[in-house]
Formats: C-alpha cells, sequence, structure tokens
C-alpha cells in the first residue's frame, strides 16, 4: 500500500496529492463517518488555523490509503507515552498506600500503576512489587498535561493477558524503531526483523517480552543464553542489519559463544 | 536534585550471576579492555578518546602567566575534569557529585603529583614569568570506566600537544607566534597510566577489568591502580568497599602492568602515526629539539 | 576566504536521545540532546517545556562570554521546539566546543572578553542537527550565518561570509543572523559600528546564504566576493541531504 515514502523535515509541507481524500462512493454509504476521518500518527500535528498537515520530526512519510491513515517513520529518540502501547516499567516506589510509580524510561517522571489494576488483586490481596522490579503493563492514560497512568488488567475482561510483574531473566534497552518492528503482528514480513525466530532455530530455549518504549525483557535457564540474545539484540539495532544478515550474525555469535 | 537512573533488580541480578558464571554481558574476558580508540584534532593537544561507549575529549591550551609565589622557579599545571549533562542527564552543571571529585583527585595525583610533566621547564623567568599549562577533560559520554579513559586522554593531550616557543635576550622575554617559529613540545618525564579493577561477591572474590555503567553498578568495590610503563606505581587507590585479599591485589597490580605496557604502545603508535600525517615533507624532523627518553 | 565543505556526523553519543557533530570554516562543535525528560521542580513551566542550552568552551571553564551565548541560542531554538507538546519538560541541549579557527598571527591568550558572534552559526546548526536526531517534534528547521562587513582600501565595503578571525579584527561590524526554514528571522545580533545599509546588505547576503533550498546559483549578489560563491554553502540543502541518507539508513528495512 505504501509506494512513495518522501522524507521530510519538520515544517515541511506535504504534497496535497498524497494525502488519501474519501472517495465518492463510501461518502453515500453508511461508512461515510468512519472512511471520511484521516488519522494522524505520530510526527505529525494538524494546524486549525490553515488546515495543513505538517510534519514535526524527521523521517519518512508513511501514507496507508486503506486505513487513511498518515504518520512519519523515524528510528530513535525518546518514548513519549501513548494511549495503549505495551511497555515494561522499573518500579520506584509503592505510595499512598494505593499506587506504584513506575518509571518508563530514565529521567521523565513516573507513571502511576494503581494496586488494584492487577488480575484478582482486592483491598486485601494487593501485589508485592519491590523497588527495582520490572512490570510489563499497558498505558491506560496519557496526555502531555498528566503523569502517564498504566494498567496491567484488561478493563473489559479482568484478565492480565500476559501482563504483569517480570520475574527474573533481565531487560535490555532497544532503539524505538527496533522496539516497533518486534511488536509487529508479522515481523518478519514487515518489520523485517526475525532475529528472535533464528536464535530459537539455534536451540535456544527463551521468553521474551517486548515494551514499546525501546525494552525488551528476556528469560532462559541458561545465562549464556540471555546473554546471546541480547547481544544478538544490540548489533541487529547498532548495525542496522538485514534479515540474511541477521541469520548470519546469530550463526557467528553462537559459535563463538560456545 | 538531579535523579541517578538505577538499573533495576533483575538487570542487577543478572550481571552477578553471570559473573558468578564467568560470563561477561558483552562477552569479554575479565582481564580484557573494550576497544581503545584515539583520534587527534587538527590542533595541537586536542584528542579524542573512545572506550566503547564511553568517549572523553581532552584539550591541553598553555598562557603566560605569574608563578605561584613559593615556587618562583615552577610553571603552573593544572588539570579540570567536568561532567557535564552531556554525560548524562544525572550530573547537574557546577555542582559536583563524588565521580566527579574522585576522578579529578584520581588524575591530579596520577598526571601531576608524580611529576610526569617537568615544571619546571616550564619557568620563562624565575620569579616572574611562567607557562601555567591546563589540560580541560570533557566527559562527553559515560559507560563506565571513566579513570582509566580520562587519564589516557590526558596524557595523549600533553605528549601531542605544542607550546609556542620563546627565547630571552639581555632579560626580554619573546613569546613567538605560531607563524613565526614553529610550537615545541612540553617537557614529558613519563606517561602513567590508570588501571581500575571493579571487585564482586561477597569476599570480593570476583575482579573484572573496564567495567560498563551497569557493572559499576552492581560492584561491590573498586580499585584504581596507577603506573607507568616501567612498573613505577604512581599511585593505588581502594577507598572503601568490600575488603580484598591481599593476594589478589598483587596479582591484579601485576596485570595491569601488562595493559599499560599495551596502552603505551598504543599511544606511541598513534602519536607517531600522527606526526607522520602532518609532517608530509620531512620538514618538522629538522625543527625538533626533543630529547629521545 | 573559502572554506572547505562543512562536515556532519549524526548519533555520534551513544547514551544521548540525540547528538550530533559538525564542523565547518575551524569550528568544530559536538552537541548532545536530552528530552522531553522531567525538569527540576525549580524550572518547570506548567503548560510548556523549559530549553536548556549548555556552552563549553574547548578550553577553560568558559565566563560571562558562554552565558551570553546560551542565552542568544535558548531564546531561538525555543521558538521552533514545539514546546507546548510537554508541559513541565525539560529540553536539555548541550554544546561542546572543540576546536575554533586559529589566528597564526596571534598568540591568544585563554580568556576572550569581547563576544564571538561568529561561532554562532556552528552552534546553531549543530544543536539543530542534534534535534534531529532526536526526533524532538519542532515546528520548523533553522539555518545560520556570520557576515563580518570589511572596510576595504578603496573605501567599499566587503560582505564577508563565515569570516575568519583575521577578517573578524579588521572588520567594521559582525553580524549573526538565524533564519528558519519558512524563511523567518529568528535572531540577529552584531556588534560595531554600521549604519542601516550595511545591515540590510548583511542581511540579503546572509538570507541568500540560508534560505536556499536548491543548488547555488551563482553570481546573485554584487556585493559577495567571488572566493564566497564556493563557500557560505547553502546550508539548508545541507541538513536535508545528512538528515535524508541518515534516515534512509535508519529506515533501510521498510519496503
Amino acid at each position: 500500500m505504501e509506494t512513495e515514502r518522501p522524507f521530510v523535515l519538520p515544517g515541511d509541507s506535504i504534497d496535497p496529492s498524497l494525502i488519501p481524500v474519501p472517495r465518492q462512493q463510501d461518502a453515500q454509504t453508511q461508512n461515510s463517518k468512519k472512511q471520511a476521518v484521516l488519522r494522524l500518527g505520530p510526527g505529525l500535528r494538524h494546524m486549525a488555523a490553515t488546515g495543513a498537515i505538517v510534519p514535526t520530526v524527521p523521517g519518512q512519510l508513511v501514507v496507508d490509503g486503506r486505513k487513511r491513515s498518515m504518520w512519519v517513520e523515524s528510528k530513535g529518540g525518546r518514548y513519549v507515552a501513548s494511549v495503549g502501547d505495551v511497555v515494561i516499567g522499573q518500579v520506584q516506589r509503592s505510595a499512598g498506600g494505593d499506587l506504584f510509580y513506575v518509571n518508563l524510561s530514565p529521567y521523565t517522571s513516573n507513571a502511576i500503576l494503581p494496586h488494584l489494576a492487577f488480575e484478582g488483586a482486592s483491598k486485601k490481596t494487593r501485589p508485592q512489587l519491590a523497588p527495582g522490579a520490572l512490570v510489563y503493563a499497558r498505558v491506560s492514560l496519557a496526555n502531555r498535561h498528566m503523569d502517564p497512568e498504566l494498567e496491567c488488567v484488561s478493563p473489559a475482561t479482568g484478565k492480565a493477558d500476559g501482563l504483569g510483574p517480570l520475574v527474573g531473566g533481565t531487560v535490555f534497552d532497544v532503539s524505538l524503531g527496533l522496539a516497533r518492528r518486534l511488536l509487529m503482528a508479522r515481523s518478519r514480513e514487515e518489520g523485517q526483523v526475525a532475529v528472535l525466530d533464528f536464535l530459537g532455530d539455534e536451540g535456544l530455549a527463551f521468553e521474551t517480552a517486548i515494551g514499546r518504549n525501546g525494552k525488551v525483557w528476556v528469560r532462559s535457564d541458561s545465562i549464556k543464553t540471555m546473554i546471546a540474545v541480547g547481544r544478538a539484540l544490540q548489533k541487529t539495532d547498532e548495525d542496522d542489519l538485514s534479515v540474511d544478515d541477521q541469520r548470519k550474525m546469530v550463526k557467528w555469535l553462537i559459535k563463538s559463544m560456545r | 536534585m538531579p535523579r541517578e537512573a538505577e538499573p533495576s533488580l533483575n538487570e542487577k541480578q543478572f550481571v552477578i550471576q553471570a559473573l558468578q558464571s564467568n560470563l561477561r554481558l558483552d562477552g569479554r574476558k575479565f582481564d580484557q579492555y573494550r576497544p581503545l580508540e584515539v583520534s587527534f584534532g587538527e590542533q595541537y593537544g586536542v584528542v579524542e578518546v573512545k572506550l566503547g561507549k564511553t568517549r572523553i575529549l581532552a584539550k591541553a591550551s598553555a598562557e603566560v602567566t605569574v608563578p605561584y609565589v613559593d615556587r618562583p622557579l615552577d610553571g603552573i599545571f593544572t588539570i579540570a575534569t567536568e561532567l557535564s549533562p552531556m554525560a548524562s542527564p544525572a550530573f547537574e552543571v557546577n555542582r559536583p557529585t563524588e565521580t566527579e571529585v574522585l576522578l579529578s583527585r584520581l588524575l591530579e595525583k596520577t598526571v601531576r603529583r608524580s611529576g610526569a610533566l617537568d615544571t619546571e621547564s616550564l619557568c620563562l623567568v624565575a620569579g616572574q614569568k611562567c607557562w601555567h599549562v591546563r589540560v580541560d577533560v570533557h566527559i562527553l559520554s559515560h559507560d563506565g570506566d571513566l579513570i582509566d579513559a580520562a587519564c589516557f586522554a590526558t596524557v595523549a593531550s600533553l605528549r601531542h600537544f605544542r607550546k609556542p616557543d620563546t627565547s630571552i635576550e639581555n632579560g626580554v622575554l619573546t613569546v613567538y607566534t605560531p607563524a613565526e617559529r614553529e610550537p615545541v613540545p612540553l617537557g614529558w618525564l613519563h606517561s602513567p597510566f590508570c588501571v581500575t579493577w571493579s571487585f564482586y561477591g561477597d569476599e570480593g572474590e570476583i575482579a573484572v577489568l573496564d567495567a560498563t555503567w551497569l557493572e559499576e553498578a552492581v560492584r561491590v568495590g573498586s580499585c584504581t591502580i596507577s603506573l607507568n610503563r616501567h612498573g613505577e606505581i604512581c599511585q593505588i587507590a581502594k577507598l572503601g568497599g568490600t575488603p580484598v585479599e591481599a593476594l589478589s591485589l598483587l596479582q591484579c597490580t601485576s596485570i595491569a602492568l601488562v595493559r599499560v605496557k599495551e596502552f603505551s604502545a598504543l599511544l606511541d603508535k598513534k602519536l607517531a602515526e600522527d606526526a607522520k600525517r602532518r609532517d608530509r615533507g620531512g620538514l618538522l624532523a629538522e625543527l625538533s629539539a626533543e630529547n629521545d627518553r | 576566504m573559502t572554506h572547505l565543505a562543512p562536515e556532519a556526523a549524526l548519533s555520534v553519543l551513544p547514551r544521548a536521545d540525540g547528538s550530533a557533530k559538525y564542523s565547518y570554516a575551524g569550528y568544530t562543535v559536538t552537541a548532545s540532546v536530552n528530552g522531553p525528560i522531567e525538569a527540576q521542580k525549580r524550572d518547570e513551566q506548567a503548560y510548556e517545556a523549559v530549553v536548556d542550552v549548555i556552552v563549553r568552551p574547548a578550553a577553560g571553564v568558559g565566563g560571562t562570554r558562554e552565558r551570553h551565548l546560551e542565552s542568544i541560542l535558548q531564546s531561538s531554538l525555543s521558538q521552533i521546539i514545539l514546546i507546548t507538546s510537554f508541559p513541565r519538560g525539560l529540553i536539555q541541549i548541550m554544546l561542546q566546543i572543540e576546536s575554533t579557527p586559529e589566528n597564526d598571527y596571534v598568540n591568544t591568550k585563554l580568556v576572550q572578553a569581547s563576544l564571538n558572534l561568529a561561532i554562532i552559526p556552528a552552534l546553531l546548526q549543530t544543536a539543530v542537527l542534534a534535534l534531529l536526531s532526536a526526533a524532538v517534534p519542532m515546528k520548523a528547521t533553522a539555518t545560520s550565518s556570520a557576515v563580518a562587513v570589511v572596510l576595504q582600501d578603496d573605501g567599499a565595503k566587503k560582505m564577508v561570509v563565515d569570516p575568519s578571525p583575521r577578517d573578524i579584527e579588521s572588520a567594521q561590524s559582525v553580524h549573526a543572523l538565524i533564519f528558519t526554514s519558512h524563511d523567518e528571522l529568528l535572531l540577529a545580533e552584531s556588534e560595531g559600528d554600521f549604519t542601516v545599509q550595511d545591515w540590510d546588505q548583511a542581511y540579503e547576503v546572509a538570507y541568500n546564504v540560508c534560505c536556499q533550498a536548491e543548488a547555488k546559483k551563482a553570481g546573485t549578489d554584487m556585493m559577495i566576493d567571488d572566493d564566497n560563491d564556493a563557500s557560505g554553502s547553502d546550508m539548508r540543502h545541507f541538513i536535508r541531504s545528512t538528515m535524508e541518507s541518515k534516515v534512509a539508513a535508519d529506515l533501510h528495512w521498510k519496503r
């Protein structure tokens, strides 16, 4: 769907022909309201005064005509919380008797995780998380005027769905771009990252959790495995490896660690 | 107060477990340094040192000034280090942290007090004029082991630096500009380097060289040994921390000597390459009045 | 005075959110950007982020002159960064001057009393490249240029772009200007004796250097010396091409 991806700098003007326009038939059908809405993703802002759409970060402008959305793709930067993201946070402390302060990236203000936002938690049974522990949570509230809020349970079903404290293992830092690619549904085809699959092919047994804030948690029975996974991820990130290069790098890494 | 970013419990436990299984996170051996890269700038005395992700920039400069009253025959030599928010947002401007104080003290003892630079050669007119040589060490990026990298950078920049040539006729001092006469190197006596060991385990039994920021956060003790390639020790600093067996400290010192010889050879090589690069026409060899030591 | 083409490297510091190293006309500056992070309680603003600029000279600790440069850059950068997106936040920009052009004919003293306007373009370009590398949301990018007005022997006034220390010594006035990518004037600092006509000409010259999007056109302005056509490169084009190749490398994986 995305054929042309022009490079943009902040403040550039966007070629109006790139902006997806609602088709005439859709305007008549029942879905007209939904189809006529253009969704702006990260990196773009809408100037209400002139009606123009202006990029705010350098990157490639990606237009998805089907979903009628646009965003600017870029690799790095610092994580800014937005609702629905799954993140790995570090608990700072428990405060006020009913919430945890959790840090999503160093030197930023803490996010709030209520004690009751866990599966099966009640006033009598609260989760015990020591300062420095890691949690896998979803962002439930994020706007620029408030500290972000997290939850470890799905509000609709009351189930954790894999969220909650991360015990053991270790966590590695990756760039925001790589974290996004790892979280894609089809990470090998669309994200061009298959390094975790290759490591599994070589016989390593481990489990991972990926945080949109640039953190990957890895747990395995063997320390060597965890070190290998961490090094493979960091090499993929720093050296910008393609899928073939990732396969070769994994083979080389396993051999050198034997 | 600046908030220090601490690693998570999981990371800390993982590093300790790995060390107990004889493994480091980046696959290095316990007594192995990260690759050390040295690059000199266009101007004399500017050097950038990269030790893994730690980056240090050192610049040497000289100015004519009045000597200290109690030392009329010596020049002045100062080393200024500063940890700025560039190294990490945890550091604030003009607010020295413990790391910074320790770093500048160790550099003082290693480079200044050991007499690496001959301060008598900096005197111009006894009691009235002398050179004030100053090295500014800027920490650009902090990923552990600042002391070793900063000391290397200081020594490299002082050896690379050239001060303006001077002459005295009938009591009148003339300082020549770089356009009039080629600048001359400083009077250098010996090159000290620092080697920092970090200790882990209940009795400090695991010793590791060149710790990264994460490894430094979990260590229980550390020891910095400063020596030159002849095996002359300038200082040993083990400031608190878990007590360590004397025998293992001796072992650390002998491995440190091996590393220092490697550093010394690397620095000599890089300085020679830089001199060759500048001296395309072969003229500089004739201008030099340096004594071979 | 012809200078070598400007050089820039992005993301040179691995632990900062964004960083850049830029050298041109004898100036080399390394910048690091951290943000948006939490501001100290005493500094925070309720509705927008605080932009903190710190300038460190190569030698010495820096004094009033560096503070003045910091306040100039802080007010300019605050206008192009989207500070309303991060209330109570902090964008920290650190500029480390690594080298300045030396005057071989003078023994330089460490402490310089007068303000050095000619370094503003280098500081600003490095800061902008570092902000782009950190993907801090901005309204526009900015480019900058310094112009010296030199009185020649025949009485005519020559505009020198990117003046060297010798040019500055013999100049009547020195001007530093910053333009945004929308051709708006963000900053104009001048020192020395000059008339309104001098300033207008300096403005024209700086505008031509900073605000050209395509490759340089030859001989547009009578006042520019022929030598300067090679220097004073189109800064906007330089920033764009630098960022474009970096982004293309980063997004190599996208089909």
